[in-house]
């Protein structure tokens, strides 16, 4: 069980929605991603950190598929089942 | 492939917490620390054969140092060695994208020990500069983000139960 209310999409700035939206097309998802709502709760904090992540999981030396795997094996170390 | 990712995740992580649990010292950028207990340095001719492979699999002029403690037991050094090729070995995922994850899987693990042994197999296998950049990045921003996930206790967006197309956030 979380242990915050999670903010709403509805509830972020008409900006962070837009990223909202961008996400799901990026993920291929019909839902915003909590970790999205909990990113830019603080917008000063999600907003950068958005653009380092997209700037990092995009194709480039390595394929995006191939960053999804190095995701998950950190995941896995983590034991981090979100 | 994630059978591949999880058995790579495994074996790693398991090679890692010998080999740093027992302090033994990186194989290529030794820091000198004294491994707690007699690593082997001699072996029967069937054990040799084993490790010569381990050695020759790995490029080295000898075995790692996990392998040679392995060797205490040939019966299950020969079992997890031939599990650790398998794992490793060309299937769906390459070997040197393998090492590019064994080497994620040791920096959060925190293991000296791994991160050594496998940015040298990464590169060696022909992972670039700008290749390493890329993952070193990944492995930072999923490590932040499981640890806001954990330190918020998020569940999952996802119902595990639920497959493919039909997948809905777990909590609608």
């Amino acid at each position: 069980m979380e242990i915050v209310r999670l903010t709403e999409t509805q509830d972020l700035s008409a900006e962070d929605q837009k990223f909202c939206e961008a996400t799901k097309a990026w993920f291929k998802i019909d839902f915003v991603p909590k970790m999205s709502r909990v990113l830019l709760t603080v917008p000063e904090f999600g907003r950068p950190y958005g653009r380092a992540s997209r700037r990092a999981m995009a194709d480039g030396a390595l394929s995006r598929g191939e960053k999804e795997l190095i995701a998950a094996t950190v995941s896995a170390i983590n034991v981090c089942e979100y | 492939m994630w059978y591949e990712v999880a058995y790579v995740a495994g074996v790693t992580h398991a090679l890692n917490a010998v080999a740093d649990g027992l302090r033994m010292s990186p194989e290529f950028a030794p820091t000198g620390r004294t491994p707690l207990v007699p690593i082997p340095e001699t072996f029967e001719p069937e054990v040799k054969t084993v490790l010569d492979e381990i050695a020759g699999f790995y490029a080295m002029e000898g075995p790692p140092a996990v392998f040679r403690w392995m060797a205490r037991d040939p019966i299950f050094l020969s079992g997890y060695w031939s599990a650790t090729r398998a794992a490793f070995s060309d299937r769906a995922l390459d070997r040197r994208m393998k090492e590019v994850l064994a080497l994620a899987a040791s920096m959060t693990g925190k293991s000296d020990y791994g991160v050594d042994l496998h940015l040298r197999e990464a590169r060696r296998l022909g992972l670039t500069e700008q290749g390493l950049t890329e993952a070193v990045e990944v492995v930072q921003l999923f490590n932040t983000v499981t640890k806001i996930a954990d330190t918020l206790r998020l569940e999952p967006d996802f119902d595990p139960r639920l497959e493919g197309a039909g997948r809905r956030p777990a909590h609608e």
